[in-house]
């Protein structure tokens, strides 16, 4: 038997107490439904979409601060593809788009820095958003720009880390699946200090096969009765995670207070460029107003976020909130839940 | 959160390394992992090398299984 | 008399003296057959039985591509859409809107290939038509084209003809086009090696009609690509559509390209690849055909029509599982973070 039936036969065949797992990872999300794995799981075993997807926990002000660079301070904002869509207070970066601003689709910071260099007449701001996976990145694009001496170049930071959104979420799971590619970079601590303060977890990778098999030793080991932590994911992820990755966020920036979509102010779970580099912070560079972001009232994107609703338990969703037209980020997120749950037919409850 | 592909090292070059997936190449930063060297796979997460990789999905789903689940 | 170094100004498109200078030196040297018209229509012969009638317009950028241009794109897009209802492609017009300033030679490389494709698909250009924007008011040039063909007898193809128990086969590998641009475009500096499928596929689509007229559905997976084909299918034939992914053929450097960007070349264009629905047990005889033309070498099932789900489309996954293949939306865009 393949280690995929064998997992499988695990996990159908689990008729213990309910065990609720929740997937921090976006990725992961969006994996589980690409691979239908939800489609067979027992009543029994519920997975829970975590905060994990930064386009959803990214805060409505972000948007807003970047719609006005770049309508109102000129700025050429590089971004992921991911964030275009997201709507802000009034209006998205698409919108954005459309009146003029120029907002353009990179594969990475360095692409970013890269366009600026080409293009030293525009003064260009990278959205750096992501989790431990993602930050090192922006961090060399900042410390490329500054060898080279760049200066229309810069970061509008909402960079967070994991660690406060661990324990923000343990009371709502049993257990973690935790996110394969933050651990390879941060090394798996994060999740023995869980393991120290009774949550249990495994690292999990992203194909079929591996998302299969981190589900069926959630399974056995939960039934063992006793807290565990299981690296699932060793062939990428080793312990002491990239410690060049790690020395080099510290040396870039410096932990601050981040808010996150739905959830709220979580201390010490966002990233800002230290002082010293604050030539390359956006915030900074043009002294961006306070901005308070209005989020529709009505969306229940926090609770999902939190496995307090599911999707479908949100008014807005499938009627005013769509994929087409979003009013929370978790539907404009191809790694959202509510998005999953749309267009993956979850939400008149069929199984394919 | 963090879609990444696994491909392998072709070229080394100071500070940046050539990646192939399938026939996709791209240059990634290799700022993140001391060594690497031609022929290693790495996990390529926007636009850098982020994590090295030793054997496939499929042996890890064994291993896992024979070490759980017997 | 050399075109190189000469570029088309706002007087080629004024109907002057200028105007028929390009019309001879360019579009009637290379659209010359009998039926090709100075005049103010053409003239023509009426096949007899059915007729099959299309227009589509082309824009793209860049318009040299690997594995052909807009010209190219301009012949097969029609000429594929006639085909896709089982008409013989008889006549065709195009309509050039060109940007003042592009080069001349370039055009004719365009208009070349145009020529090429037309006598591949056995199709006569019989009119056309030039008009020249100014500067910035269009993206170097747009081509539409007009086409007419001739339905074989017996034959009765349409999106709504799927039934239970049909297999669905598609003509090639899937997704290279849309990769192709991607590539082309050069936005996330990813190279490799990806050859567009455009390619004019009457030849094949003849094939498999002569010997198995009754094809459900062909329909040209464009625009949205396979996936949003197959939606389409689902839901005019009120049908489910069960689609097994190990089996649908994809060129490793597309997958290579699609797992960097997050896409799926489910949705990625193609303009060589028709997604066929037949008789069950008609399909080894029409992929037999069909690895015998040109350009549908890669021919394969991927799937077949059910009763159950009707209107989704609904995707084995290499683990066994059984998922939605969501509905195609909006713009793509690269997922990263």
């Amino acid at each position: 038997m393949s280690a995929i039936d064998r997992a499988r036969s695990v996990i159908e065949g689990y008729d213990g107490e309910e065990i609720r797992i929740m997937e921090v990872c976006g990725t992961h999300t969006h994996e589980i439904f690409r691979q239908g794995i939800r489609n067979i799981l027992p009543e029994n075993i519920h997975l829970i979409s975590g905060p994990g997807c930064p386009v959803c926990v990214t805060p409505v002000s972000f948007i807003d601060e970047a719609v006005y660079l770049a309508l109102e301070k000129d700025c050429t904002i590089c971004t992921f593809g991911d964030l275009v869509r997201v709507p802000g207070s009034s209006k998205s970066l698409q919108t954005a788009r459309g009146e003029g601003a120029r907002i353009k689709v990179v594969y990475s910071p360095a692409d970013a820095q890269a366009y600026a260099r080409e293009h030293p007449q525009e003064q260009v701001v990278f959205l750096s958003v992501g989790f431990e996976t993602t930050t090192p990145s922006s961090c060399i694009a900042v410390w490329s720009a500054k060898e080279e001496g760049l200066e229309n170049f810069s970061l509008l930071t909402a960079n967070k880390t994991m660690p406060a959104a661990y324990r923000a979420m343990m009371h709502t799971t049993d257990a973690y699946l935790y996110p394969g590619h933050v651990c390879a970079v941060v090394g798996t601590k994060d999740c023995t200090d869980m393991l120290a303060e009774g949550m249990s977890g495994v690292v999990c990778g992203f194909t079929g096969a591996e998302i299969l098999t981190a589900l069926a030793v959630i399974v056995k080991k939960h039934q063992e009765g006793e807290p565990f932590f299981v690296n699932c994911y060793p062939r990428v992820v080793k312990d002491e995670g990239s410690p060049e990755a790690v020395a080099l966020v510290a040396r870039t920036m410096e932990s601050c207070d981040s808010r996150w979509r739905g959830i709220g102010d979580l201390p010490g779970s966002g990233m800002q460029l230290r002082k010293e580099l604050a030539d390359y912070d956006a915030r900074i560079k043009y002294s961006i107003p306070k901005i308070d972001g209005r989020e529709n009232k009505a969306c229940r994107c926090g609770e999902v976020l939190q496995g307090r609703c599911t999707p479908e338990q949100c008014p807005v969703y499938g009627k005013a909130c769509t994929p087409e037209h979003p009013v929370g980020a978790c539907m404009v997120s191809s790694e959202g839940a509510c998005s999953a749950w749309y267009l993956y037919g979850r939400s008149r409850g069929e199984k394919a | 959160m963090c879609v990444g592909l696994s491909a392998k090292v072709v070229k080394v070059s100071k500070g940046t390394a050539l990646v192939d997936a399938s026939g996709a190449r791209r240059e990634v930063s290799s700022a993140l992992l001391s060594d690497l060297e031609p022929g290693d796979y790495v996990m390529v997460h926007a636009g850098a090398a982020i994590a090295k990789i030793s054997g496939s999905d499929e042996e890890e789903a064994d291993s896992l299984m024979e070490e759980f689940l017997l | 008399m050399s075109l190189a170094g000469k570029t088309v100004t706002l007087a080629h498109g004024a109907g002057g003296r200028q105007t028929a200078e390009l019309i001879r030196e360019v579009f009637q040297k290379h659209f010359s057959n009998p039926y090709f018209t100075a005049d103010d229509a053409a003239v023509l012969p009426v096949p007899e039985g059915r007729m099959a009638m299309t227009t589509d317009g082309f824009i793209v950028s860049p318009q040299f591509f690997n594995g052909g241009n807009i010209g190219k794109l301009s012949i097969c897009g029609t000429v594929n859409d006639l085909a896709c209802m089982g008409a013989r492609p008889l006549y065709m017009t195009c309509s050039f809107v060109i940007e003042e300033g592009f080069p001349m030679d370039r055009l004719e490389e365009i208009v070349s290939s145009m020529e090429k494709a037309a006598a591949e698909a056995g199709v006569k250009i019989v009119a056309g038509d030039t008009k020249v924007a100014g500067k910035g008011q269009v993206d170097g040039l747009f081509i539409t084209t007009t086409g007419v063909g001739q339905i074989a007898d017996g034959v009765n193809t349409s999106g709504a003809h799927a039934e239970n128990g049909d297999a669905i086969l598609v003509t090639g590998d899937i997704g290279r086009h849309g990769c192709c641009i991607l590539l082309e475009r050069d936005e996330y500096g990813i190279e490799a090696d990806v050859r567009s499928d455009c390619a004019v596929l009457w030849p094949a689509v003849s094939a498999v009609l002569e010997q198995v007229p009754e094809v459900h559905v062909i329909r040209d997976a464009t625009r949205g690509g396979v996936g949003t084909v197959l939606h389409e299918i689902a839901a005019e034939s009120g049908v489910g559509v069960l689609v097994d992914a190990e089996s649908v053929p994809v060129e490793a450097a597309v997958s290579g390209v699609t797992g960097m960007l997050g896409l799926d070349p489910m949705y990625l264009a193609c303009e060589g690849t028709l997604v066929m629905i037949v008789p069950d047990e008609k399909k080894e005889q029409v992929l037999e055909i069909l690895r015998r033309q040109p350009h549908t070498e890669g021919a394969a099932q991927i799937g077949t029509i059910t009763d159950q789900e009707k209107g989704r489309v609904v995707l084995r996954t290499q683990i066994g599982t059984q998922t939605y293949l969501p509905q195609p939306g909006n713009e793509l865009l690269p997922r990263i973070c």
